[in-house]
Protein backbone atom coordinates (compact mmCIF):
# COMPACT_ATOMS: atom_id res chain seq x y z
CA UNK A 1 0.00 0.00 0.00
CA UNK A 2 1.46 3.45 -1.07
CA UNK A 3 1.25 5.87 1.79
CA UNK A 4 -0.13 9.24 1.03
CA UNK A 5 2.44 11.67 0.68
CA UNK A 6 1.84 14.50 3.61
CA UNK A 7 3.77 18.07 2.77
CA UNK A 8 5.27 19.70 5.11
CA UNK A 9 3.79 22.73 5.80
CA UNK A 10 6.48 24.60 7.00
CA UNK A 11 8.59 24.81 3.48
CA UNK A 12 5.40 24.95 0.46
CA UNK A 13 5.91 28.90 0.04
CA UNK A 14 8.34 30.37 -2.24
CA UNK A 15 8.68 33.53 0.21
CA UNK A 16 9.59 31.25 3.21
CA UNK A 17 12.33 29.82 0.52
CA UNK A 18 13.27 33.10 -0.58
CA UNK A 19 14.11 34.16 3.27
CA UNK A 20 16.06 31.42 3.75
CA UNK A 21 18.17 31.35 0.13
CA UNK A 22 18.64 35.50 1.13
CA UNK A 23 19.43 34.62 4.74
CA UNK A 24 22.11 32.11 3.81
CA UNK A 25 23.34 33.93 0.60
CA UNK A 26 23.41 37.09 3.33
CA UNK A 27 25.62 35.11 6.13
CA UNK A 28 28.04 34.07 3.68
CA UNK A 29 28.52 37.35 2.70
CA UNK A 30 29.61 38.43 6.55
CA UNK A 31 31.18 35.16 7.39
CA UNK A 32 33.44 36.45 3.85
CA UNK A 33 32.71 39.83 2.93
CA UNK A 34 36.07 39.75 1.03
CA UNK A 35 35.24 37.70 -1.66
CA UNK A 36 31.93 40.13 -2.71
CA UNK A 37 34.42 43.95 -1.60
CA UNK A 38 36.93 42.11 -4.72
CA UNK A 39 33.94 41.33 -6.49
CA UNK A 40 32.16 44.90 -6.77
CA UNK A 41 35.62 46.11 -6.73
CA UNK A 42 36.90 44.73 -9.71
CA UNK A 43 33.55 45.83 -11.76
CA UNK A 44 33.48 49.73 -10.79
CA UNK A 45 35.91 51.07 -13.08
CA UNK A 46 33.03 53.28 -14.18
CA UNK A 47 31.97 54.11 -10.76
CA UNK A 48 28.42 53.13 -10.93
CA UNK A 49 28.67 49.92 -8.22
CA UNK A 50 30.01 52.62 -5.64
CA UNK A 51 26.82 52.71 -3.73
CA UNK A 52 27.13 48.63 -3.06
CA UNK A 53 31.12 48.75 -2.32
CA UNK A 54 30.25 50.77 0.43
CA UNK A 55 28.08 48.53 1.90
CA UNK A 56 30.09 45.82 0.74
CA UNK A 57 32.90 47.43 2.64
CA UNK A 58 30.55 48.55 5.36
CA UNK A 59 29.42 44.86 5.85
CA UNK A 60 33.33 43.88 5.64
CA UNK A 61 34.40 46.23 8.31
CA UNK A 62 31.50 44.98 10.32
CA UNK A 63 32.49 41.31 10.27
CA UNK A 64 35.99 42.37 11.11
CA UNK A 65 35.09 44.11 14.21
CA UNK A 66 33.32 41.33 15.85
CA UNK A 67 36.11 38.89 14.39
CA UNK A 68 33.30 36.76 12.11
CA UNK A 69 36.28 38.02 9.12
CA UNK A 70 39.28 36.83 11.02
CA UNK A 71 37.53 33.70 11.43
CA UNK A 72 36.53 32.23 8.29
CA UNK A 73 40.11 33.57 7.10
CA UNK A 74 41.95 31.69 9.47
CA UNK A 75 39.95 28.29 9.36
CA UNK A 76 40.87 28.83 5.17
CA UNK A 77 44.65 28.90 5.91
CA UNK A 78 44.57 26.28 8.44
CA UNK A 79 42.42 24.12 6.03
CA UNK A 80 44.74 24.73 3.21
CA UNK A 81 47.90 24.08 5.42
CA UNK A 82 46.37 20.67 6.67
CA UNK A 83 46.26 19.43 3.45
CA UNK A 84 49.65 20.95 2.20
CA UNK A 85 48.04 23.40 0.28
CA UNK A 86 49.83 26.56 1.42
CA UNK A 87 52.42 26.90 3.88
CA UNK A 88 50.88 29.81 5.77
CA UNK B 1 28.79 32.56 -15.57
CA UNK B 2 29.71 29.51 -13.58
CA UNK B 3 27.24 28.12 -11.16
CA UNK B 4 30.19 27.69 -8.01
CA UNK B 5 30.56 32.03 -8.76
CA UNK B 6 28.97 35.16 -6.57
CA UNK B 7 27.45 36.52 -10.25
CA UNK B 8 25.47 32.97 -10.04
CA UNK B 9 24.69 33.93 -7.01
CA UNK B 10 23.35 37.05 -7.15
CA UNK B 11 22.18 35.79 -10.37
CA UNK B 12 20.20 33.63 -8.81
CA UNK B 13 18.68 35.27 -5.97
CA UNK B 14 17.34 37.81 -8.17
CA UNK B 15 15.94 35.62 -10.77
CA UNK B 16 13.85 33.32 -7.80
CA UNK B 17 12.85 36.73 -6.75
CA UNK B 18 11.27 37.38 -10.15
CA UNK B 19 10.25 33.99 -11.35
CA UNK B 20 8.18 33.59 -8.25
CA UNK B 21 6.99 37.38 -7.91
CA UNK B 22 5.53 36.50 -11.35
CA UNK B 23 4.24 33.24 -11.12
CA UNK B 24 0.41 34.04 -11.34
CA UNK B 25 1.07 35.61 -14.96
CA UNK B 26 2.37 32.86 -16.37
CA UNK B 27 3.43 34.38 -19.64
CA UNK B 28 5.03 37.83 -18.35
CA UNK B 29 6.64 34.95 -16.02
CA UNK B 30 8.05 33.28 -19.20
CA UNK B 31 9.14 36.04 -21.14
CA UNK B 32 10.84 37.20 -17.92
CA UNK B 33 12.73 33.71 -17.61
CA UNK B 34 13.40 33.78 -21.48
CA UNK B 35 15.10 36.77 -20.61
CA UNK B 36 17.22 35.60 -18.12
CA UNK B 37 18.32 32.62 -20.22
CA UNK B 38 19.39 35.06 -22.87
CA UNK B 39 21.28 36.78 -20.42
CA UNK B 40 22.84 34.08 -18.78
CA UNK B 41 23.77 32.45 -22.17
CA UNK B 42 25.20 35.87 -23.62
CA UNK B 43 27.59 36.04 -20.40
CA UNK B 44 29.70 34.13 -22.21
CA UNK B 45 29.84 35.74 -25.57
CA UNK B 46 26.53 37.43 -26.79
CA UNK B 47 27.38 36.62 -30.49
CA UNK B 48 26.15 33.07 -29.87
CA UNK B 49 22.70 34.42 -29.04
CA UNK B 50 21.91 34.58 -32.52
CA UNK B 51 22.76 30.63 -33.03
CA UNK B 52 20.27 30.22 -30.15
CA UNK B 53 17.48 32.01 -31.68
CA UNK B 54 18.18 30.65 -34.95
CA UNK B 55 17.87 27.14 -32.79
CA UNK B 56 14.77 28.36 -31.64
CA UNK B 57 13.37 29.29 -35.09
CA UNK B 58 13.79 26.01 -36.61
CA UNK B 59 12.41 24.19 -34.01
CA UNK B 60 9.24 25.99 -33.87
CA UNK B 61 8.90 25.76 -37.46
CA UNK B 62 9.74 22.52 -38.21
CA UNK B 63 8.10 21.48 -35.72
CA UNK B 64 4.60 22.72 -37.11
CA UNK B 65 4.90 21.21 -40.38
CA UNK B 66 5.87 18.01 -39.20
CA UNK B 67 3.07 17.74 -36.55
CA UNK B 68 1.90 14.35 -36.78
CA UNK B 69 -1.85 14.85 -36.28
CA UNK B 70 -1.61 17.65 -39.16
CA UNK B 71 -0.51 15.09 -41.44
CA UNK B 72 0.54 17.76 -44.27
CA UNK B 73 2.39 15.58 -47.14
CA UNK B 74 6.95 14.75 -47.03
CA UNK B 75 6.97 15.67 -43.38
CA UNK B 76 9.65 13.32 -43.48
CA UNK B 77 11.46 15.29 -46.07
CA UNK B 78 10.84 18.17 -43.42
CA UNK B 79 11.84 16.56 -40.65
CA UNK B 80 15.12 15.61 -42.36
CA UNK B 81 15.62 18.94 -43.01
CA UNK B 82 15.12 20.46 -39.54
CA UNK B 83 17.54 17.66 -38.12
CA UNK B 84 19.78 18.58 -41.20
CA UNK B 85 19.99 22.16 -39.96
CA UNK B 86 21.06 21.67 -36.72
CA UNK B 87 23.57 19.04 -37.58
CA UNK B 88 24.58 21.35 -39.76
CA UNK B 89 25.26 24.27 -37.29
CA UNK B 90 26.90 21.51 -35.09
CA UNK B 91 29.77 20.71 -37.56
CA UNK B 92 30.64 23.85 -39.08
CA UNK B 93 31.34 25.05 -35.26
CA UNK B 94 32.41 21.79 -33.68
CA UNK B 95 33.83 19.23 -36.50
CA UNK B 96 34.59 21.25 -39.44
CA UNK B 97 38.49 22.16 -38.66
CA UNK B 98 38.81 18.36 -37.34
CA UNK B 99 37.12 16.99 -40.97
CA UNK B 100 39.59 19.13 -42.94
CA UNK B 101 42.44 18.31 -40.75
CA UNK B 102 42.09 14.55 -41.41
CA UNK B 103 41.11 15.69 -45.49
CA UNK B 104 44.48 17.29 -45.37
CA UNK B 105 46.69 14.66 -43.67
CA UNK B 106 45.22 12.05 -46.19
CA UNK B 107 45.54 14.13 -49.30
CA UNK B 108 49.35 14.38 -47.89
CA UNK B 109 50.12 11.20 -47.33
CA UNK B 110 48.46 10.05 -50.55
CA UNK B 111 50.60 12.99 -52.28
CA UNK B 112 48.51 15.78 -53.29
CA UNK B 113 47.95 19.25 -51.55
CA UNK B 114 44.09 20.33 -51.11
CA UNK B 115 43.07 24.21 -51.10
CA UNK B 116 41.50 23.89 -48.23
CA UNK B 117 42.05 26.19 -44.96
CA UNK B 118 40.92 25.97 -41.56
CA UNK B 119 37.76 27.94 -40.92
CA UNK B 120 39.09 28.83 -37.21
CA UNK B 121 35.69 29.66 -35.13
CA UNK B 122 35.17 29.97 -31.73
CA UNK B 123 33.18 26.58 -30.48
CA UNK B 124 29.82 28.42 -29.04
CA UNK B 125 29.29 27.52 -25.23
CA UNK B 126 26.66 24.24 -25.00
CA UNK B 127 26.38 23.98 -28.68
CA UNK B 128 26.12 20.37 -28.53
CA UNK B 129 22.92 20.15 -25.70
CA UNK B 130 20.86 22.87 -27.50
CA UNK B 131 21.57 20.34 -30.54
CA UNK B 132 20.16 17.71 -28.45
CA UNK B 133 16.87 19.55 -27.01
CA UNK B 134 16.49 20.83 -30.60
CA UNK B 135 16.66 17.48 -32.35
CA UNK B 136 14.81 15.93 -29.86
CA UNK B 137 11.36 18.41 -29.80
CA UNK B 138 11.27 17.63 -33.86
CA UNK B 139 11.15 14.27 -33.29
CA UNK B 140 9.01 13.65 -30.65
CA UNK B 141 6.61 15.98 -32.84
CA UNK B 142 7.02 13.61 -35.95
CA UNK B 143 6.32 10.73 -33.72
CA UNK B 144 3.67 12.43 -32.34
CA UNK B 145 4.56 11.86 -28.66
CA UNK B 146 3.72 15.65 -28.19
CA UNK B 147 1.77 17.85 -30.33
CA UNK B 148 3.42 20.85 -31.74
CA UNK B 149 3.66 24.07 -29.74
CA UNK B 150 2.48 26.63 -30.89
CA UNK B 151 4.09 28.83 -28.85
CA UNK B 152 7.67 30.33 -29.97
CA UNK B 153 7.84 31.42 -26.90
CA UNK B 154 7.47 28.23 -24.97
CA UNK B 155 9.99 26.33 -27.56
CA UNK B 156 12.54 29.11 -26.78
CA UNK B 157 12.63 28.62 -23.23
CA UNK B 158 12.70 24.79 -23.90
CA UNK B 159 16.07 24.88 -25.01
CA UNK B 160 17.23 28.10 -23.91
CA UNK B 161 16.64 27.52 -20.01
CA UNK B 162 19.42 28.31 -17.97
CA UNK B 163 19.86 25.73 -15.68
CA UNK B 164 19.79 22.54 -18.23
CA UNK B 165 21.73 25.49 -20.60
CA UNK B 166 24.95 24.92 -20.98
CA UNK B 167 25.66 20.90 -19.68
CA UNK B 168 22.68 19.70 -19.26
CA UNK B 169 20.75 17.31 -17.85
CA UNK B 170 19.14 16.88 -21.52
CA UNK B 171 15.36 17.01 -21.01
CA UNK B 172 12.69 15.74 -23.14
CA UNK B 173 10.25 18.34 -24.77
CA UNK B 174 7.32 16.27 -23.13
CA UNK B 175 8.51 16.45 -19.73
CA UNK B 176 9.56 19.79 -20.03
CA UNK B 177 6.68 21.76 -22.35
CA UNK B 178 3.90 20.94 -20.10
CA UNK B 179 5.21 22.31 -17.08
CA UNK B 180 5.55 25.52 -18.76
CA UNK B 181 1.47 25.63 -18.89
CA UNK B 182 0.55 26.87 -15.86
CA UNK B 183 1.81 28.65 -12.96
CA UNK B 184 4.11 26.42 -11.03
CA UNK B 185 3.63 25.09 -7.43
CA UNK B 186 6.31 25.39 -4.46
CA UNK B 187 4.49 22.53 -2.72
CA UNK B 188 5.48 19.89 -5.16
CA UNK B 189 9.21 20.67 -4.19
CA UNK B 190 10.91 19.72 -1.26
CA UNK B 191 12.89 22.81 -0.85
CA UNK B 192 15.36 21.51 1.91
CA UNK B 193 16.24 18.13 -0.95
CA UNK B 194 17.01 20.67 -3.29
CA UNK B 195 19.13 22.79 -0.98
CA UNK B 196 20.98 19.97 0.06
CA UNK B 197 21.54 18.90 -3.72
CA UNK B 198 22.92 22.54 -5.14
CA UNK B 199 25.37 22.10 -1.61
CA UNK B 200 26.07 18.86 -2.23
CA UNK B 201 27.00 19.70 -6.02
CA UNK B 202 29.29 22.53 -4.88
CA UNK B 203 31.01 20.69 -2.46
CA UNK B 204 32.00 17.78 -4.78
CA UNK B 205 33.17 20.96 -7.67
CA UNK B 206 34.51 23.24 -5.48
CA UNK B 207 36.38 20.68 -3.18
CA UNK B 208 36.66 17.49 -5.12
CA UNK B 209 37.08 17.93 -8.22
CA UNK B 210 38.96 21.02 -8.16
CA UNK B 211 41.66 19.89 -5.63
CA UNK B 212 41.92 16.78 -8.00
CA UNK B 213 42.34 18.14 -11.11
CA UNK B 214 45.06 21.32 -9.82
CA UNK B 215 46.94 19.15 -7.38
CA UNK B 216 47.40 15.88 -9.25
CA UNK B 217 45.25 15.08 -12.28
CA UNK B 218 46.00 17.94 -14.54
CA UNK B 219 49.76 17.72 -13.97
CA UNK B 220 50.35 14.18 -14.68
CA UNK B 221 48.33 14.13 -17.34
CA UNK B 222 50.23 17.49 -19.03
CA UNK B 223 53.56 15.90 -18.65
CA UNK B 224 53.45 11.96 -17.65
CA UNK B 225 57.17 11.41 -17.88
CA UNK B 226 57.87 12.68 -15.06
CA UNK B 227 55.55 10.95 -12.60
CA UNK B 228 56.09 7.38 -10.92
CA UNK B 229 54.12 4.69 -12.37
CA UNK B 230 52.15 4.10 -9.03
CA UNK B 231 51.22 8.18 -9.82
CA UNK B 232 50.22 7.57 -13.17
CA UNK B 233 47.92 4.13 -12.01
CA UNK B 234 46.75 6.26 -9.32
CA UNK B 235 45.96 9.78 -11.55
CA UNK B 236 43.26 7.69 -13.83
CA UNK B 237 41.77 6.98 -10.42
CA UNK B 238 42.01 10.22 -9.50
CA UNK B 239 40.70 11.43 -12.27
CA UNK B 240 37.96 8.79 -12.63
CA UNK B 241 36.59 10.74 -9.01
CA UNK B 242 36.99 13.89 -10.58
CA UNK B 243 34.84 13.90 -14.01
CA UNK B 244 32.59 12.39 -11.79
CA UNK B 245 32.38 14.89 -8.93
CA UNK B 246 32.42 17.28 -11.67
CA UNK B 247 29.87 16.47 -14.05
CA UNK B 248 27.63 15.06 -11.20
CA UNK B 249 27.85 18.63 -9.61
CA UNK B 250 26.63 20.71 -12.65
CA UNK B 251 23.58 18.26 -12.95
CA UNK B 252 22.74 18.41 -9.42
CA UNK B 253 23.05 21.80 -9.11
CA UNK B 254 21.02 22.60 -12.27
CA UNK B 255 18.14 20.06 -11.40
CA UNK B 256 18.19 21.81 -7.71
CA UNK B 257 17.95 25.35 -9.10
CA UNK B 258 15.18 24.28 -11.56
CA UNK B 259 13.35 22.47 -9.02
CA UNK B 260 13.70 25.78 -6.28
CA UNK B 261 11.89 27.91 -9.83
CA UNK B 262 9.49 25.19 -9.46
CA UNK B 263 10.85 23.10 -12.83
CA UNK B 264 11.30 19.18 -12.37
CA UNK B 265 14.53 17.86 -14.75
CA UNK B 266 15.38 14.13 -14.77
CA UNK B 267 18.00 12.67 -12.62
CA UNK B 268 21.05 12.23 -14.66
CA UNK B 269 23.34 9.86 -11.94
CA UNK B 270 22.72 7.46 -10.43
CA UNK B 271 25.62 5.82 -8.10
CA UNK B 272 27.92 4.90 -11.72
CA UNK B 273 30.64 3.30 -10.22
CA UNK B 274 28.38 0.72 -8.58
CA UNK B 275 27.74 -0.75 -11.95
CA UNK B 276 27.80 -4.10 -12.41
CA UNK B 277 28.83 -4.65 -16.71
CA UNK B 278 29.14 -1.75 -19.11
CA UNK B 279 24.97 -1.80 -20.19
CA UNK B 280 24.65 -1.08 -16.17
CA UNK B 281 27.01 1.95 -16.37
CA UNK B 282 25.45 3.58 -18.96
CA UNK B 283 22.13 3.37 -17.10
CA UNK B 284 23.25 5.06 -13.93
CA UNK B 285 26.05 7.51 -16.21
CA UNK B 286 24.31 10.64 -17.68
CA UNK B 287 21.64 8.87 -18.06
CA UNK B 288 19.80 11.38 -20.18
CA UNK B 289 22.92 11.23 -22.77
CA UNK B 290 22.06 7.59 -22.95
CA UNK B 291 18.46 7.84 -23.21
CA UNK B 292 18.75 10.20 -26.20
CA UNK B 293 21.42 7.84 -27.80
CA UNK B 294 18.82 4.94 -27.42
CA UNK B 295 15.96 6.99 -28.49
CA UNK B 296 17.21 9.06 -31.48
CA UNK B 297 20.06 6.94 -32.96
CA UNK B 298 20.08 3.15 -31.77
CA UNK B 299 16.73 2.23 -31.75
CA UNK B 300 16.16 4.69 -35.41
CA UNK B 301 19.16 2.50 -36.48
CA UNK B 302 17.28 -0.70 -36.09
CA UNK B 303 18.17 -0.95 -32.18
CA UNK B 304 18.14 -4.92 -31.33
CA UNK B 305 15.45 -6.28 -34.02
CA UNK B 306 17.76 -7.49 -36.86
CA UNK B 307 20.03 -10.09 -35.09
CA UNK B 308 23.08 -10.31 -33.36
CA UNK B 309 25.28 -8.85 -35.91
CA UNK B 310 23.12 -5.87 -36.75
CA UNK B 311 22.68 -4.98 -32.95
CA UNK B 312 26.22 -5.27 -32.18
CA UNK B 313 26.59 -2.95 -35.14
CA UNK B 314 23.98 -0.17 -33.66
CA UNK B 315 25.79 -0.54 -30.46
CA UNK B 316 29.42 0.07 -32.14
CA UNK B 317 27.97 2.67 -34.33
CA UNK B 318 25.68 4.40 -31.62
CA UNK B 319 28.59 4.66 -28.77
CA UNK B 320 31.20 5.77 -31.41
CA UNK B 321 29.14 8.40 -32.35
CA UNK B 322 28.30 8.98 -28.61
CA UNK B 323 32.23 9.29 -27.98
CA UNK B 324 32.65 11.82 -31.36
CA UNK B 325 29.98 14.15 -29.83
CA UNK B 326 32.46 15.22 -26.86
CA UNK B 327 34.81 16.70 -29.07
CA UNK B 328 36.18 16.60 -32.74
CA UNK B 329 39.17 14.10 -31.55
CA UNK B 330 40.30 11.03 -32.52
CA UNK B 331 40.50 9.98 -28.44
CA UNK B 332 37.02 10.64 -28.01
CA UNK B 333 35.93 8.31 -30.64
CA UNK B 334 38.52 5.59 -29.29
CA UNK B 335 36.77 6.36 -26.14
CA UNK B 336 33.37 5.41 -27.56
CA UNK B 337 34.51 2.96 -29.66
CA UNK B 338 35.82 0.88 -26.34
CA UNK B 339 32.52 1.22 -25.29
CA UNK B 340 31.21 -0.14 -28.13
CA UNK B 341 32.75 -2.94 -27.76
CA UNK B 342 32.50 -3.45 -24.50
CA UNK B 343 28.75 -2.55 -24.69
CA UNK B 344 29.08 -5.68 -27.14
CA UNK B 345 30.33 -7.75 -25.59
CA UNK B 346 28.33 -7.09 -22.06
CA UNK B 347 24.73 -7.82 -24.44
CA UNK B 348 26.51 -11.41 -25.51
CA UNK B 349 27.71 -12.30 -21.95
CA UNK B 350 24.55 -11.05 -20.32
CA UNK B 351 22.71 -13.74 -22.72
CA UNK B 352 24.47 -16.08 -22.55
CA UNK B 353 24.15 -19.67 -20.56
CA UNK B 354 26.91 -19.24 -18.45
CA UNK B 355 25.39 -16.04 -17.55
CA UNK B 356 22.21 -17.64 -16.77
CA UNK B 357 23.62 -20.44 -14.58
CA UNK B 358 26.64 -18.41 -12.66
CA UNK B 359 25.35 -14.59 -13.07
CA UNK B 360 24.00 -13.70 -9.85
CA UNK B 361 26.65 -15.88 -7.41
CA UNK B 362 28.51 -13.11 -5.33
CA UNK B 363 32.13 -14.27 -6.70
CA UNK B 364 30.83 -13.57 -10.42
CA UNK B 365 29.10 -10.08 -9.17
CA UNK B 366 32.36 -8.90 -7.18
CA UNK B 367 34.22 -9.98 -10.45
CA UNK B 368 31.65 -7.91 -12.80
CA UNK B 369 32.03 -4.75 -10.70
CA UNK B 370 35.88 -4.62 -10.69
CA UNK B 371 36.19 -5.18 -14.18
CA UNK B 372 33.68 -2.73 -15.06
CA UNK B 373 34.87 0.06 -13.19
CA UNK B 374 38.44 -0.71 -14.27
CA UNK B 375 37.45 -0.88 -17.64
CA UNK B 376 35.86 2.70 -17.40
CA UNK B 377 38.80 3.92 -15.26
CA UNK B 378 40.92 2.75 -18.34
CA UNK B 379 39.33 4.29 -21.07
CA UNK B 380 38.81 7.82 -19.06
CA UNK B 381 42.29 7.90 -20.21
CA UNK B 382 41.79 8.33 -24.01
CA UNK B 383 38.88 11.07 -22.69
CA UNK B 384 41.31 12.79 -20.47
CA UNK B 385 44.00 13.03 -22.86
CA UNK B 386 44.76 16.17 -25.08
CA UNK B 387 45.98 13.84 -27.87
CA UNK B 388 46.62 10.26 -29.19
CA UNK B 389 49.92 10.69 -28.92
CA UNK B 390 49.69 12.18 -25.16
CA UNK B 391 47.30 8.71 -24.13
CA UNK B 392 49.81 6.13 -25.83
CA UNK B 393 52.23 7.72 -23.76
CA UNK B 394 50.34 7.67 -20.08
CA UNK B 395 49.27 3.88 -21.19
CA UNK B 396 53.22 3.44 -21.70
CA UNK B 397 54.49 5.31 -18.60
CA UNK B 398 51.89 2.74 -16.62
CA UNK B 399 53.35 0.21 -18.49
CA UNK B 400 56.75 0.64 -18.13
CA UNK B 401 58.36 2.04 -14.69
CA UNK B 402 60.31 4.58 -14.97
CA UNK B 403 62.02 4.96 -11.47
CA UNK B 404 60.66 8.27 -10.74
CA UNK B 405 59.53 8.36 -6.67
CA UNK B 406 56.15 9.04 -6.06
CA UNK B 407 54.71 12.43 -5.78
CA UNK B 408 51.34 11.89 -5.27
CA UNK B 409 49.86 14.66 -2.61
CA UNK B 410 48.54 13.08 0.82
CA UNK B 411 44.87 15.00 0.43
CA UNK B 412 44.51 12.86 -3.04
CA UNK B 413 43.40 9.67 -1.35
CA UNK B 414 41.20 11.20 1.34
CA UNK B 415 39.53 12.54 -2.00
CA UNK B 416 39.34 9.90 -3.76
CA UNK B 417 37.19 8.17 -0.43
CA UNK B 418 34.67 11.18 -0.43
CA UNK B 419 34.47 10.27 -4.15
CA UNK B 420 33.82 6.78 -3.09
CA UNK B 421 31.29 7.62 -0.66
CA UNK B 422 29.15 9.31 -3.11
CA UNK B 423 28.86 5.93 -4.70
CA UNK B 424 27.58 4.03 -1.68
CA UNK B 425 25.75 5.98 0.33
CA UNK B 426 22.04 5.46 1.07
CA UNK B 427 20.23 6.83 -2.03
CA UNK B 428 17.34 8.12 0.23
CA UNK B 429 19.53 9.71 2.42
CA UNK B 430 19.06 13.43 1.19
CA UNK B 431 15.51 12.80 0.77
CA UNK B 432 15.15 11.92 4.22
CA UNK B 433 16.78 14.84 5.61
CA UNK B 434 15.23 17.12 3.32
CA UNK B 435 12.30 15.78 4.47
CA UNK B 436 12.67 16.40 7.99
CA UNK B 437 13.92 19.79 7.50
CA UNK B 438 11.44 20.53 5.51
CA UNK B 439 9.53 19.90 8.98
CA UNK B 440 11.73 22.26 10.82
CA UNK B 441 11.41 26.13 10.49
CA UNK B 442 13.08 28.58 8.25
CA UNK B 443 15.71 29.24 10.87
CA UNK B 444 16.82 25.38 11.19
CA UNK B 445 16.91 25.66 7.28
CA UNK B 446 18.70 29.17 7.31
CA UNK B 447 21.01 27.60 9.80
CA UNK B 448 21.50 24.49 8.41
CA UNK B 449 22.00 25.89 4.90
CA UNK B 450 24.73 28.22 5.99
CA UNK B 451 27.26 25.67 8.00
CA UNK B 452 27.44 23.56 4.64
CA UNK B 453 28.24 26.62 2.78
CA UNK B 454 30.62 27.88 5.91
CA UNK B 455 32.40 24.58 5.37
CA UNK B 456 32.33 24.62 1.80
CA UNK B 457 34.02 27.89 1.44
CA UNK B 458 36.70 27.10 4.16
CA UNK B 459 37.41 23.71 2.27
CA UNK B 460 37.63 25.03 -1.13
CA UNK B 461 40.40 26.51 -2.82
CA UNK B 462 40.28 29.92 -4.19
CA UNK B 463 39.15 30.41 -7.70
CA UNK B 464 37.41 27.73 -9.49
CA UNK B 465 37.94 26.02 -13.09
CA UNK B 466 35.12 25.78 -15.65
CA UNK B 467 33.23 22.58 -15.54
CA UNK B 468 34.62 19.55 -17.52
CA UNK B 469 31.73 19.42 -19.65
CA UNK B 470 31.47 23.35 -20.84
CA UNK B 471 33.51 22.21 -23.47
CA UNK B 472 31.11 19.99 -25.40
Amino acid sequence: MVEPHVKPTTSTSPWRWLRVIYAVLALAVFAFPGGLVDWLDERNADGWLTAPLALARGVDAASAAVGVKQLGERLRAGFAAAIGERDD
Amino acid sequence: MLFPTIDFGLFFAFSFFLVWGLNPYNTVKKLVLLALSLAFYASWNWRFLLLLLASGAISYLVGLYVDAAAARPFRRVALSVGIALDLAILCYFKYLDFFIAQALNLAHMLGFDLPLGFVNVTLPVAISFLTFHAISYIVDVYRGRIPASRSPLDILLYISFFPHLVAGPIVRAHDFLPQLASPRRAGDFSFSENMLLILGGLFKKMVIANYLAVRFVDPVFTDPSQFSRFDLIMAVYAYAVQIYADFSAYTDIAIGVAALLGYRFPQNFNQPYRALGIGDFWRRWHMTLSAWLRDYLYIPLGGNRHGALMTARNLLLTMVLGGLWHGANWTFLIWGAMHGCALVADHAWRRSAAFARWGSGPMVRVVDWALTFNFVCLTWIFFRAPSLDAATQFLAGMWTDNGAASTMPAVVLPLIACGALTQIAPSRARAAIGLALDNRGALAQAAFGFVLLYAIVVMAPPGSAPFIYFQF
